[in-house]
């Protein structure tokens, strides 16, 4: 059965106006209240790099940064986006091409097979990073160790692997650390 | 004597890897197309009833809806491996996949708004939802379109192998062990999930099809049958996929569906699965029950194998109702057994349908085996180590069933992992009374060169070198993540000595690469590498010639570095572009291109199931030690020992992550995957409760590669892709076994399965 | 998956929204890693969302520990519990519970709040506070607030004593026992993998020891066994004054049956009542071992 017209739907909707930095660029945009941050990246920026596996909060793919921390995107309201900074892994590349070291690291390594995932690993790696430097100035927190192989484990345990079994994305993230440790 | 390569055998990082890490790879899910529509399905709300009615007017007259479509809309054959399964399903729905309408929106939003207004009525009725009860003379006919061919009218095809005297041997046996070993459903849950973008150009009635499926050209043949269409004026882009794994062997309905509403509404038209849709209606690795019995006799030789397999097909049948033809292999050809009688019924049920997945039966077939094998030896009173050295593979080998063991190299694998994980010299100090140590072994056999199950097993390449001396590899075969791509173009850099920056593999487009039966069989180094060295080779001929002209040498010995090409024992050379350039622009005006079809050499087998089918086979051993927590009954996997029969590692870096990758699947599927289904439902359609493995479970994996250089495969190469998974289930039973002294049968060992055991063999429970 | 939603920047924002929408059908969001799941499985008609994550009230967000006690604001994230030092060392039970919640992205969203207000059975957090027999201090839309003991709190699976005007502001720990010396506390969480697992069983418990070894406090709770979290009384009760670390067989049994009739599990998905029980036994006897 074919439709013959169609018009398009147009319910009255309110919209919010919100505006944050995304990958180092002041953005706005008007929204929808219940708009989840991965749709926004995806469908209206155009950042196709984060990845929906889920919608559940249960893979990891769509990791973004938020503030430097990461977070699932499929479950985060592009609301609360609002006055805050994000990165995805568009902005992990310097604008002359230059790879982040963690995407050199997943590189060599040989992390990367079918790469749906590398995304979100990518940025959870650099949360680890980020975590990691920052604790070295915030008093009261934790940790100010290098990570082990088993606090690795454990931090990437929200981004689920189908290809690799994990071992060389761990290798690619550990050796991260060994450099900063020189 | 081993020769020394400079690119072969390097750990090179995948080729297109910087594309995927920076979110620039484009898949499925990100392709967008000028006036674009988002379909969506909907399907049966019972696995089995009988539709009355659908009323799609409310459907259709949502505004942003712009097509709805059921089965009478349609004029399209069946699909699947035996045409058994309708496209959209008319009359009757037989299992919770089962496709009732489509509709096409300007959103996903509308679309799924859509799906709610269209009205079924059903008639439910009882369905049938266990493979014995559905061989059973009162169950009614599940799947109208199947012939009749077999004695019973719910069975889907069906197998019988045998070799040797198994009456003889049965008499010649010491000891008989017989075991009923019940196997679960596992899916594929590749992190991409299923997706079609589909664009009918209703001008010249030509079909373009973005599409992940991994046997292109089967599939653009399969397509065309369905929508009755000419294959030729249907082209299928393969955008990069986001995992494959046996998944998408088979199309399945959503994508003629997908072309059908793109035909209907002269619009490209996008069908991405949601998470829960992926659970629900992509396929699954075979449930079955297996039925083995095996003896040996008082040396410890295997006298015999008796194997009975019940596998419940679901409601239509997919390339996996195939999977005998590796189950066989196995309990036919791994280690030496004198008989073999295999019968394996595939059956209709109202479940949902299984198809292929890494391995095609092996890791079930495999289970049985290893741990009838660990039973056996327990009966002799000997070690299980022994057992298999004694009964292992060897070089030269012809087995019962005719495969040609050229090269094998499974007692060294056994040895292998029988040494480095201290086997024989590691006291497993079981004291604690809570945590339990224990160490399983397991081997496997599979197709290291393809598997002739279609009439070619080959693979086309067309090779050019452009004037500016870059070469393009345009090959049938495909890459699915597997890194297939950037083997070829290691071998393509190291026989005409061009970096791998200048190399381009194209694959992607039926229109313009040359056939291949596509990823399956872990085939794809083996046969595309050996078509590609065999357009190589042609290709070096003519440029041979046009150097030795140059160069005003007679001999044609001739060394390929460094972008140059150079008489053997000399220095001075011409520069690779520069012969090309002369090839192209001088008299007599030749391109320098080539192309050739490589044809492995392996048969078709007869209809006994008898013939060396595939170029050459893999062999592979694990020892596998776990610790098992008494009071929970977690099982903790601690160190996995593997050793492989690869033929020659080419590249180092992709051959350890299709290892661990396939490890861990085997993990899951010994531990913790499992769709559970309750009367043709899915009860855990989600990550949540379909519990894949996370990196906090991963154990140490102690990879030992073994190299026996086959003369057939790329430099002595086999296929790797599938073996790795195969017998980890297996050594991890065997391990859990050891550490406990229980008698595993199921799969997958969940916590729950082993408190039970325990509470049962102390009698409380 | 629809609705509307409110960002009130301010606890007078918030009291003012909530008075306002008394007629109507609302609902809050913290964290939202329960709520957006829950709204698209079951789509809410004519929803209002009041936004709680724009609040920047410390009462509200932050952490404070004082000599008597630690309060924690309802939207005081799993990683904050994490990474803080001092709970880590004075409750390891809390820290633990954190730890295992979901993901290292769902610890960084998900609330001490949210993990309550959910009022699942399998509630992480929420475990852990009622072994520390924590205090909930609820708001109403005038701005009264109320304390009350968290094992009063949940009234059932999704059931909380929280009305409709009403939400919920804090979380108060007393602090351990001056008395105390030696303090055992760990978090037990059982399910099938290591990671992003509900808990198909967990044992909460956190017990105070004095000079002698003797034990001088004790709080246990049970999770995924009943239909709600539970305090086990009277297995608390049968261990003050033992010696921890002198507790013979005979004895952990006798904690771990008391234990257990706190347990009124049910048989789903992911496991049975009956491994749920066996688990859960085995378990309280594992902390004497
Ligand atoms: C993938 C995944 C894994 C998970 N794993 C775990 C796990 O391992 N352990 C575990 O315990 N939980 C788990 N959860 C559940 C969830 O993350 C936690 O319960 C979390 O603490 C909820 O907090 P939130 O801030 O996200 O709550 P929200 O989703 O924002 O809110 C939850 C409920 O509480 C109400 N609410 C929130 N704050 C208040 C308040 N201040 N006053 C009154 N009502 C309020 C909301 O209205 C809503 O009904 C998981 C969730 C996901 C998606
Ligand atoms: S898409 Fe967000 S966690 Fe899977
Ligand atoms: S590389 Fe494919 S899912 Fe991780």
């Amino acid at each position: 059965m074919i439709k013959e017209h169609k018009e398009s739907r147009l319910k009255e909707e309110v919209l919010h106006v919100i505006s944050f930095m995304l990958n180092e660029r002041q953005v706005t945009c008007k929204i929808k209240s219940s708009t989840v941050l991965l749709d926004l990246i995806r469908d209206h920026f155009s950042l196709k790099g984060t990845k929906p596996g889920c919608y559940e909060g249960e893979c990891g793919a769509c990791t973004v940064l938020i503030n430097e921390a990461p977070v699932n995107s499929c479950l985060y309201l592009a609301v609360n986006a609002n006055g805050k900074n994000i990165t995805t892994i568009e902005g992990l590349v310097k604008s002359d091409g230059t790879l982040h070291p963690v995407q050199e690291s997943l590189i060599e390594h040989g992390a990367i097979q079918c790469g749906f995932c590398t995304s979100g690993m990518a940025m959870s790696i650099k949360a680890l990073m980020n975590q990691y430097e920052n604790a070295q100035h915030v008093p009261g927190d934790i940790r100010i160790e290098i990570p082990t192989r088993n606090e690795i484990k454990k931090y990437l345990e929200g981004n689920l692997c189908r290809c690799t079994g994990y071992v060389k994305i761990i290798d690619a993230a550990e050796q991260l650390f060994a450099k900063e440790d020189q | 004597m081993k020769k020394e390569y400079k690119v072969i055998g390097k750990p090179i990082p995948k080729q297109d890897a910087n594309i995927r890490v920076t979110g620039k790879a484009i898949y499925g899910h990100d392709i967008l197309l000028p006036g674009m529509l988002y379909g969506a399905i909907l399907r049966t709300e019972h696995p089995s009833a009988i539709i009355e009615s659908i009323d799609v007017s409310e459907a259709i007259q949502l505004p942003g809806v712009h097509c709805v479509i059921t089965a009478d809309d349609v004029d399209v054959n069946n699909i699947g491996y035996k045409r058994d399964h309708p496209i959209l399903k008319k009359g009757e729905a037989n299992c919770t996949r089962d496709e009732i309408a489509a509709v096409a929106a300007d959103t996903k939003e509308i679309a799924q708004q859509a799906l709610r207004l269209i009205k079924v009525n059903y008639r439910i009725r009882k369905g049938v939802y266990d493979a014995f009860e559905a061989l059973d003379e009162s169950a009614p006919q599940i799947n109208k379109f199947i012939s009749g061919k077999f004695e019973n009218k719910n069975i889907a095809e069906k197998f019988h192998y045998e070799h040797g005297n198994l009456e003889e041997e049965k008499k010649k046996s010491k000891h008989i062990v017989s075991r009923r070993f019940t196997l679960p459903r596992m899916t594929h849950a590749c992190m991409a999930t299923s997706n079609i973008t589909a664009s009918f150009n209703n001008i010249d009635k030509k079909l373009l099809l973005y599409s992940s499926t991994q046997v292109p050209f089967l599939y653009q043949r399969d397509m065309a049958h369905a929508l009755k269409m000419n294959p030729s004026d249907i082209r299928v882009i393969q955008p990069v996929i986001g995992g494959g794994f046996g998944s998408k062997l088979d199309m399945h309905p959503f994508e003629p569906i997908c072309a059908l509403l793109s035909i209907k509404t002269g619009r490209p038209v996008q069908i991405i699965y949601s998470r829960e849709e992926e659970f629900i209606a992509s396929p699954i690795r075979q449930p079955m029950v297996i039925d083995l019995t095996a003896g040996v006799d008082k040396d410890g030789n295997f006298t015999f194998r008796e194997i009975n397999i019940i596998k419940d097909n679901g409601a239509y049948t997919s390339w996996g109702a195939t999977t005998p033809f590796v189950i066989m292999q196995a309990f036919s050809s791994l280690y030496k057994v004198k008989a073999c009688r295999f019968d394996a019924k595939a059956v209709y049920t109202n479940n949902i349908f299984a198809g292929s997945f890494r391995g095609y039966g092996n890791p079930q077939a495999t289970f049985a085996l290893e741990r009838v094998i660990d039973l056996l030896a327990g009966e002799l009173g000997m070690d299980k180590a022994d057992i298999r050295l004694l009964n292992a593979n060897e070089k030269g080998e012809v087995t019962g069933q005719g495969l040609h063991y050229d090269t094998c190299g499974h007692k060294e694998c056994l040895e292998t992992v029988i040494e480095h994980s201290g086997y024989r010299t590691r006291s497993l100090q079981n004291n604690d009374k809570r945590y339990k140590r224990g160490i399983g072994i397991a081997s496997m056999l599979h197709v290291g060169g393809g598997a002739k199950i279609y009439r070619s097993d080959g693979c086309g390449t067309t090779l050019k070198i452009d004037p500016y001396g870059y070469c393009t590899i345009i090959t049938g075969s495909n890459e699915i993540g597997q890194g297939s791509e950037t083997v070829l173009a290691m071998m393509a850099s190291e026989e005409l000595g061009i970096e791998l920056s200048k190399i381009k593999v194209i694959n992607t487009d039926t229109d313009v690469k040359p056939w291949d039966v596509g990823v399956h069989a872990s085939r794809t180094s083996f046969v595309a590498g050996n078509s590609l060295l065999g357009a190589i080779r042609i290709l070096k001929e003519k440029l041979n010639k046009k150097a030795a002209e140059f160069l005003k040498t007679s001999h044609f010995d001739f060394d390929y570095s460094d972008n140059m090409i150079i008489p053997v024992n000399t220095k001075e050379g011409i520069a690779l572009d520069k012969v090309v350039r002369e090839m192209h622009f001088s008299a007599p005006n030749e391109l320098a291109i080539a192309s050739f079809f490589y044809e492995p050499s392996s048969k078709f087998q007869d209809k006994d199931f008898k013939g060396n089918v595939s170029g050459t086979y893999a062999f592979a051993a694990q020892a596998i030690e776990v610790e098992v927590d008494t009071y929970t009954g977690n099982v903790k996997v601690l160190d996995i020992y593997v050793a492989q029969d690869v033929g020659k590692v080419l590249n180092p870096l992709l051959l350890g992550g299709q290892i661990e990758g396939g490890i861990l699947q085997g993990v899951g599927y010994a531990l913790t995957e499992e769709l559970l289904m309750k009367e043709g439902r899915i009860l855990n359609p989600n990550f949540h409760n379909y519990k894949m493995l996370t990196a906090s479970d991963i154990p140490d994996i102690h990879f030992y590669p073994v190299e026996t250089l086959d003369k057939e495969g790329p430099y002595g190469a086999k296929g790797v892709g599938e073996a790795p998974l195969i017998p980890t289930a297996a050594a991890i039973a065997n391990a859990i076994c050891n550490a406990l002294d229980l008698d595993v049968l199921d799969l997958p060992i969940i916590p729950e399965k082993i408190l039970t055991a325990l509470a049962e063999k102390k009698g409380t429970k | 998956m629809d609705f509307e939603i409110i960002n009130p920047a301010t606890t007078l924002e918030l009291l003012g929204t909530i008075n306002e929408l008394q007629s109507k059908h609302f609902r809050f969001g913290a964290g939202y890693s329960d709520l957006l799941m829950e709204l698209k499985k079951k789509p809410e008609e004519n929803l209002v969302v009041i936004n709680l994550s724009q609040i920047k009230d410390t009462a509200f967000t932050g952490l404070t520990i004082s000599p008597d006690h630690v309060r924690m604001g309802a939207m005081v994230t799993a990683h904050k519990i994490v990474m803080n030092e001092q709970l880590n060392k004075d409750y390891p039970v809390l820290h633990q519970a954190a730890l295992t919640l979901a993901s290292t992205q769902i610890r960084q969203v998900a609330t001490v709040g949210g993990n309550l207000c959910t009022a699942s059975p399998s509630g992480d957090i929420a475990c852990a506070l009622v072994a520390l027999i924590a205090h909930c201090e609820i708001m109403d839309s005038t701005g009264k607030t109320k304390s009350i003991p968290i094992t009063d709190f949940f009234l059932g699976p999704r059931k909380t004593v929280i009305k409709k005007n009403e939400f919920l502001n804090g979380v108060l720990v007393s602090a351990n026992n001056k008395l105390s010396k030696n303090i055992y506390s760990a978090f037990l969480k059982i399910g099938t993998r290591r990671s992003m697992e509900c808990s198909v069983v967990s044992l909460a418990y956190h017990i105070q020891t004095d000079d002698d070894g003797d034990i001088i406090h004790a709080g246990v709770a049970i999770g995924a066994s009943a239909p709600t979290i539970r305090f086990a009384k009277d297995a608390c009760d049968y261990l003050i004054g033992k010696r921890f670390d002198h507790i013979h067989q005979k004895e952990k049994e006798e904690f771990a049956t008391k234990v257990l009739s706190y347990a009124d599990p049910i048989t789903d998905i992911r496991a049975t009542a009956w491994y749920r029980k066996e688990v859960l036994y085995n378990l309280s006897k594992s902390i004497f071992e």
